[in-house]
């Protein structure tokens, strides 16, 4: 209870802080923007030139992108202080009153920051959803609902466990902010449906970098009812669970090699 | 209060080789540097001291500091807060204790002030009569309420460091460590700290510890010193020692004309020693013994100063002046 | 007494691993990467209706395939720089006042300090990354050579584009970095560098997919040149008179963007001595 009690009031803090820099908030709306828009005329560009993706219509793989946006929306919203851990923070030994404080220092990062810009994810996933929805012949059950909801939620855990796992080798190697980038980048092939990819890159997507699992399975249940919507959602939160206590785990044991000192 | 039981850290830097050739090494097989910045330490604290760790730069006060506060993680030995291990029972031991780094500081760089402090009222869950009545308190010591809705990054040096005294003594710890709490401030900032440190030790009987470069701190502040150089404790005693035993020694420096050998002027007497440079000369010696005036006369009409300046005693100084005595000591029981 | 030092010895032991599992987990990923990619485009040309045959806006899948692993190698090479980063030190810690002093060029210290880690990343892990590469790409066919000679005066054009490409990234970086002073801080502007580089140099996607008139308008600005030309050029898809074109488009940019960089830095830092850092 204190700590719900202590995060809403950390976040405050945050929106007051990010409320004083005007110009980084219009940058970074139109940075967002931009992205986005890039990596959807990528899309489009590559589609118009094909009838189908094997067998996916370009609905179907709007509807993919849409839904592959929310969890990337959910962790950015939550989770995007580590991304300074890795690049910066550690490397300048700028965090040593996060270290002072009697909360532990995991909970510190994710009340440190809150971003809104997510919600410019979370609009643009709906929207393409909506609009390509239209589209889709799928009959909408409740567990597909359900199962796609589960999907974005611990899939967003799942981005999350592996920012916190690679921003906390930052503690060992300074700075871990480029491999965390690459490691991050496997979102973007979530977006396309993993039966688009030969069997063993779809066993590394769904068992080791799990970015394909929480994308494309839910969705394949939504269309084509190819797996039991209870039990899939039921195995997507419990590799989530188990991703995130290792993160846990391994940024306590990690966070012990703080030297505090810039270099 | 703190106990330090053979605290050691060691640093382990990367050896980077020179070029092309020693960049192709270092992606291979990496090599690193030990660097003991704190070398087998051990002391005692008891409650409501106010204790100087001092030593010159790089000596390793910092280092210890950060363990005794939770930040480092130790190589080896102990450090014991109030009983416990700070590294290992860090949210306990962090409400007991409050710390102030004279560089870096510990309170949100874009928000109001009182901002700050309402989050911090939360994180150490401080109930709203006890907020009242310490900010009341903390308000009337460090004057903070002028710039309490002003953003810290607005603040001026000393300012800064009153905000950061006052955040750190709201949860009303029973040890509070100060790092350079007076660094790069002007003389009437400093006295201004120098006061409310006492104040606050006066009124919750809150041990202190602080590290320093500057002589005047130590001499109005501290009871007890505890000396560090090169990772190693030189001293640990009652600040009444050191005083006796380098007395008020002071250093006269002139900048003296080229046509002016300073080997050649005859020295005033044997209590002043004389230290020369390429156009510099320095004469120390103990005002107690020596009266100023006389060294100041003499020195104008021997020397033809153009330029003068009296210091007092560095740490840097008294630091080699103790390990120049233990190093006779040492000798004299060899022999 | 050996004991008290075995707990050094381990971690020690423990740091040369880990440094080692880092560039080990860099690399893995990095392939996985590039295979994901491979097999993105294998499903997007069997889906096309030329099948596997088809050739998509000027592109083979055997081209398409040489394509992403040149700019996946060539992007390794060539960006490196950490320029912005450094600018945005230099303002936050108030020391880019003493470059108005001193008697170096700040933007001088950029440049040689970027030519040399590209030179030396070149020589390093570029000549090993490029002879692999067109060695396997040309040994499976996807990289037919029909004249040596033709190949190597491509590899000649393609160098002297790939230090342009890298002149280019670091001043377009140069220009991020002065345009900190006027935000406070350089996140934003350094995400939106990184995805414009990316989408508009075509590293993500040969702008041939752009539609015309954008591609037309991209194919003018100073991006195409920092991945895509150079990488075309190494394929081979450009004859020498392209080759020419996109160079001296490269280089006319880097002396326009070196003069802009020029006016605003005077400008820049004339806002920070007059607030005083």
């Amino acid at each position: 209870m204190h700590y719900v009690k202590l995060y809403f009031t950390c976040i405050k803090r945050s929106i007051i802080s990010r409320l004083e820099y005007k110009k980084d908030t219009i940058i970074s709306i139109l940075s967002f923007l931009f992205s986005n828009a890039c990596s959807l005329c990528s899309i489009y560009f590559i589609l118009q030139a094909i009838p189908s993706l094997k067998g996916y219509s370009i609905a179907e793989v709007g509807f993919f992108y849409g839904f592959s946006m929310l969890p990337i929306a959910l962790d950015h919203l939550f989770s995007d202080e580590f991304w300074l851990v890795a690049y910066r923070r550690v490397q300048l030994g700028d965090m040593d009153m996060h270290f002072l404080r009697p909360v532990p220092v995991i909970f510190q990062m994710f009340a440190e920051t809150f971003q809104p810009d997510g919600f410019g994810e979370v609009i643009v996933g709906v929207t393409m959803m909506i609009v390509c929805g239209i589209n889709l012949e799928a009959t909408i059950t409740f567990g597909a609902v359900f199962v796609l909801i589960i999907g974005a939620i611990f899939g967003a855990v799942i981005i999350t466990s592996f920012k916190i796992i690679f921003s906390s080798l930052a503690f060992i190697f300074k700075r871990s902010g480029p491999l965390l980038q690459i490691i991050y980048n496997f979102t973007s092939y979530a977006k396309y449906p993993i039966s688009i990819y030969p069997k063993f890159i779809r066993i590394i997507l769904i068992f080791v970098l799990p970015f394909g699992l929480f994308v494309s399975l839910p969705i394949n249940t939504l269309l084509y009812g190819s797996y039991n919507p209870y039990l899939l959602s039921l195995w997507i939160a419990g590799v989530a669970i188990i991703f995130f206590a290792l993160s846990v785990f391994i940024w306590t044991r990690c966070e012990k090699r703080y030297e505090s000192t810039g270099s | 209060m703190i106990e330090v039981k053979s605290l050691t850290k060691v640093f382990r830097k990367p050896i980077r080789g020179r070029g092309v050739l020693g960049m192709l090494k270092t992606l291979f097989s990496r090599k690193y540097k030990e660097i003991r910045a704190v070398d087998d330490v051990s002391f005692d604290i008891g409650e409501g001291e106010i204790v100087g760790y001092i030593g010159s730069n790089g000596a390793g006060k910092s280092t210890t500091i950060k363990m005794m506060c939770g930040i480092l993680t130790p190589t080896s030995g102990k450090v014991l807060v109030n009983g416990r291990e700070p590294y290992v029972k860090r949210k306990v031991v962090a409400k007991e204790i409050g710390v102030v780094f004279g560089q870096k500081t510990q309170l949100w760089w874009d928000i109001p002030l009182i901002e700050s402090f309402k989050v911090l009222k939360e994180i150490y869950q401080v109930s709203e009569e006890d907020y009242k009545s310490r900010m009341e308190f903390l308000s009337s010591v460090l004057g903070i309420d002028e710039f309490l809705t002003q953003p810290v990054r607005t603040l001026s040096l000393g300012q800064r460091m009153r905000a950061d005294l006052a955040a750190s003594m709201l949860h009303n710890p029973k040890i509070l460590f100060l790092d350079e709490p007076t660094i790069g401030m002007d003389v009437l900032v400093k006295e201004k700290i120098r006061q409310a440190i006492h104040a606050l030790n006066a009124k919750y009987h809150t041990t202190v510890v602080l590290t320093t470069h500057d002589m005047v701190d130590i001499e109005n502040l501290c009871s007890r010193i505890i000396m560090i150089e090169k990772g190693k404790i030189i001293y640990d005693g009652p600040l009444g020692d050191i005083k006796h035993r380098f007395g008020n020694i002071k250093t006269l420096t002139l900048t003296i004309p080229a046509n002016i050998n300073p080997q050649e002027v005859k020295p005033y007497s044997e209590e002043v020693d004389l230290i020369t440079e390429k156009d510099k000369v320095m004469l120390r010696f103990d005002a107690d013994k020596v009266k100023l005036e006389d060294v100041v006369q003499y020195a104008f009409s021997n020397y033809q100063a153009i330029d003068m300046k009296i210091s007092d005693i560095s740490i840097e100084d008294v630091v080699k002046k103790i390990l120049a005595q233990q190093e006779e000591e040492k000798h004299a029981k060899e022999i | 007494m050996l004991k008290k030092y075995k707990p050094f010895l381990r971690a020690s032991a423990m740091d040369l691993m880990a440094y080692k599992f880092n560039i080990l987990i860099w690399v893995i990923v990095t392939i996985f990467e590039v295979v994901c990619l491979i097999f993105l485009w294998l499903a997007v040309y069997s889906s096309s209706e030329g099948g596997m045959d088809a050739s998509i806006n000027g592109f083979t899948y055997k081209e398409m395939i040489a394509y992403v692993v040149l700019t996946t190698v060539f992007g390794f090479v060539t960006f490196n720089n950490d320029t912005m980063w450094h600018i945005n030190q230099d303002i936050i810690k108030g020391t880019i006042g003493n470059y108005v002093i001193k008697p170096i060029s700040y933007r001088g210290k950029f440049v040689a300090s970027n030519l040399g880690s590209f030179l030396m990343m070149g020589l390093l892990f570029g000549l090993p990354l490029y002879g692999i590469s067109l060695g396997v790409l040309i040994g499976i066919g996807f990289l037919p050579i029909v004249s040596v000679w033709d190949f190597i005066a491509h590899i000649g054009l393609f160098l002297v584009s790939s230090v342009l490409a890298c002149l280019l990234n670091d001043t377009i970086a140069y220009l991020f970095g002065i345009l900190c002073f006027y935000t406070s801080s350089a996140w934003g502007l350094n995400s939106l560098k990184t995805t414009v580089i990316s989408f508009l140099s075509g590293a993500l996607l040969p702008l041939a997919f752009f539609s015309p008139i954008f591609r037309d308008i991209v194919g003018y600005m100073p991006f195409a040149g920092m991945s895509q030309n150079p990488i075309l050029i190494l394929m081979m898809k450009y004859d020498y008179w392209q080759s020419l074109k996109v160079i001296l488009i490269s280089l006319a940019w880097l002396i326009i963007l070196e003069l802009f960089v020029k006016l605003l830095f005077s400008h820049a830092i004339k806002k920070v001595t007059v607030q005083g850092g």
